[in-house]
């Protein structure tokens, strides 16, 4: 959860202050259209006023004929320097008398007009009629010019301006304290989720959110977190109990094992010793009384001396395996190469004149024991050897490959192979896919690897097909 | 047809002053009488009359013409149709001045210079407004006098004839006019 790019905060002023400078603009831009308007009624108010004064005394000069009196009366008017031109016309319409007393053709028009006010472009001018006693004597016509209402625009404006740069200042203020109200339990609730799911603490609260939308929300999210921090807590004591119960299996189980074990080695061990006595009374009845027995008695004596060798051989190989069980491993340094070569000589001793292609990869030195490996070596070589036999040109390669941080090291040969099916089988004891007629063996070679490998904290597995050959794999923890 | 009768005398007058002031043409003349008659008119909107002069609205505003008519048709053509406060104008000429009560402006003609102050006396205290372009008319207790400066034509007032008349003349016709007489109003 990484922080926003935009923080509510400026969302929030933004808003506000955009609302607050719009409604003062509309509302500075009424102000001004209103204040012009009724300025310029005010304007023409004030002209047309001073327009009848001049006209109510200007009555006697206009009836009496005398222009230089009504000259004077409009001179009145040079007080004022808003207004540019002032005409008297008489009852038939004629020029009578002007303001200023010479004024340039056109300022004033030459005969009067119709009576009323109007705007002309930067000017206002006015013509009311002269009369007295309800006795028109002639027509005033006034002209001023407007900069009254131009100076009043601008100062309107300036007004309309400072205010919306004051009120946008405590616009600003004030929206930056709202904000601060508004948003605040918002972050708060902000910085609490990121804490959580950045650091999954589940013990956090958003509490103290204010009573609106958000203090329910927040409350909503602290529900949520007591909820999630109750289920934690259930999770971890079950997994507690859980490994509780597990560890105390796994010592029930390895108690078991032990004695399963010290119980088959005392086994094997007794069994021994009257097997030997079979054996050896079989040889001492075979000297004794081998000659005068027959062909077929002394076949019988034969077969069963040979079968209390293969007992005993069997029961050989067992003591190893429950040996390899319980025996203390002494790590070292092994040079796999080296060790693999003289497991190879002497296999090469034992196969005689049969015509044998060893192939050994780049091997290295690995942590382990060495007579346990030299173990897992020779009954992976020895059975590569044996199940070679029926092949003319034998071939077994042995290679090691680093792969996900263990060490694999693979024995292949092209001998006669096994159905992958069973390949499950391969590694238990006395299991044998082959008859012993076929192969000898005890059956106990592979799971002794087995047995080896695990304890070195490896794993054994195999592949192969029937006549094709098989590859058998050991891996051993970097 | 004693109009026509009248009318001889003023064109024999007009011949001579024509002749007598080379400078100033025939017309000049006719228009003075013509600028008078106007301002007779407007006189009637700068006085104020009692009330007692004109007490109903049915009783005409009387302009009178007392001896020879120097207007011609001048000041029957800018009276006619015209009202003053609600009463008719109406012109009417006059011989003699026993008969001038109903006027409430009285233009004494230049033809009784002669009995002026006589007419003036008779009229004294009357609510009639006289009016004439005799010499220091309203010197001579006239309450307006046509004096011609500057080939202009002014006014002349005589307050005190005119407070003895109980008429009330505007400010704005003071102004316009040379006063004469005594300073002082006398009540």
């Amino acid at each position: 959860m990484k922080a926003p790019r935009t923080t509510i905060r400026r969302k929030l002023v933004t808003a506000m202050m955009l609302t607050s400078t719009t409604v003062l603009l509309l509302v500075g831009a009424v102000f001004v259209a209103h204040d012009v308007v009724s300025f310029r009624r005010l304007l023409v108010q004030a002209l047309i006023t001073r327009a009848n004064i001049l006209a109510a005394n200007s009555t006697a000069a206009l009836a009496f004929r005398n222009p230089e009196d009504a000259g004077q009366i409009l001179a009145a008017l040079k007080t004022d320097p808003r207004m540019i031109a002032a005409a008297l016309y008489d009852q038939k319409g004629r020029l009578f008398a002007t303001y200023p007393a010479s004024v340039p053709p056109g300022t004033v028009p030459p005969a009067s007009g119709p009576i009323g006010h109007r705007f002309e472009k930067s000017d206002l001018v006015v013509s009311q009629p002269v009369a007295e006693e309800g006795q028109s004597l002639g027509t005033l016509y006034l002209k001023s010019d407007l900069k009254e209402l131009d100076d009043r625009l601008r100062v309107d404006a300036m007004v309309v301006l400072l205010a919306v740069l004051g009120s946008i200042v405590v616009a600003f203020a004030f929206s930056t304290w709202l904000q601060r109200r508004i948003a605040q339990p918002i972050l708060t609730l902000a910085n609490v989720a990121r804490n959580v799911s950045e650091h999954k603490d589940y013990s956090l609260r958003a509490k103290g959110a204010g009573d609106d939308e958000v203090g329910v929300l927040a409350g909503a999210f602290d529900e949520m977190l007591s909820e999630i921090q109750q289920r934690d807590k259930e999770i971890r004591q079950l997994n507690v109990d859980l490994e509780r119960r597990v560890n105390a299996r796994t010592a029930e189980l390895e108690g078991a094992n032990k004695e399963l074990e010290a119980f088959s080695y005392s086994v094997s061990h007794d069994l021994r010793a009257p097997l030997r006595h079979i054996d050896g009374f079989v040889e001492l009845l075979a000297k004794h009384a081998g000659p005068s027995l027959d062909e077929k008695g002394r076949r019988h004596l034969a077969t069963i001396s040979t079968a209390a060798q293969r007992m005993g051989a069997l029961i050989d190989d067992l003591l190893v395996f429950s040996r390899m069980g319980r025996s203390e491993m002494r790590k070292t340094s092994v040079d796999l190469a080296a060790l693999t070569e003289e497991v190879v000589q002497e296999l090469k001793a034992d196969a005689g004149n049969r015509c044998v292609e060893w192939k050994l990869g780049k091997l290295p030195t690995v942590q382990g024991d060495p007579s346990m490996l030299r173990l897992v070596l020779v009954n992976l070589l020895a059975n590569a050897l044996k199940y070679s036999g029926p092949k003319e040109a034998a071939r077994i390669e042995v290679e090691a490959q680093s792969q996900n941080g263990e060490l694999i090291v693979s024995v292949r040969d092209n001998g006669v192979g096994f159905d992958p099916t069973y390949s499950h089988k391969l590694f238990g004891v006395f299991q044998r896919l082959h008859g012993s007629d076929e192969f000898e063996g005890t059956g106990i070679g592979l799971a002794n690897v087995r047995r080896i490998v695990s304890r070195h904290g490896g794993r054994t597995w195999a592949d192969g097909t029937i006549n094709e050959g098989a590859t058998f794999y050991f891996s051993l923890p970097k | 047809m004693p109009v026509l009768v009248l009318r001889i005398p003023i064109l024999a007058l007009l011949l001579t002053l024509i002749l007598a002031t080379p400078s100033v043409a025939g017309t000049k003349l006719t228009h003075e009488y013509d600028l008078k008659a106007a301002f007779m008119f407007h006189f009637a909107q700068f006085v104020e009359w009692p009330r007692e002069a004109l007490p109903e609205k049915t009783t005409p505003f009387t302009i009178g013409i007392l001896g020879e008519d120097p207007f011609g048709k001048s000041l029957d053509e800018i009276v006619a149709n015209e009202e003053v406060d609600g009463h008719k104008l109406l012109v009417r000429r006059f011989q003699h001045v026993n008969q001038t009560d109903s006027c409430q402006i009285l233009f004494i003609s230049p033809s009784e210079g002669s009995r002026l102050d006589q007419i003036l006396t008779h009229l004294n205290r009357r609510s009639i407004l006289t009016v004439g372009d005799t010499k220091d008319f309203a010197l001579r207790s006239g309450i307006i006098g046509f004096v011609i400066s500057d080939k202009r034509l002014r006014l002349a007032v005589n307050l005190a004839a005119a407070n003895a008349a109980g008429l009330t003349i505007s400010s704005k016709l003071l102004r316009q006019s040379q006063i004469v007489g005594p300073a002082r109003v006398q009540e």
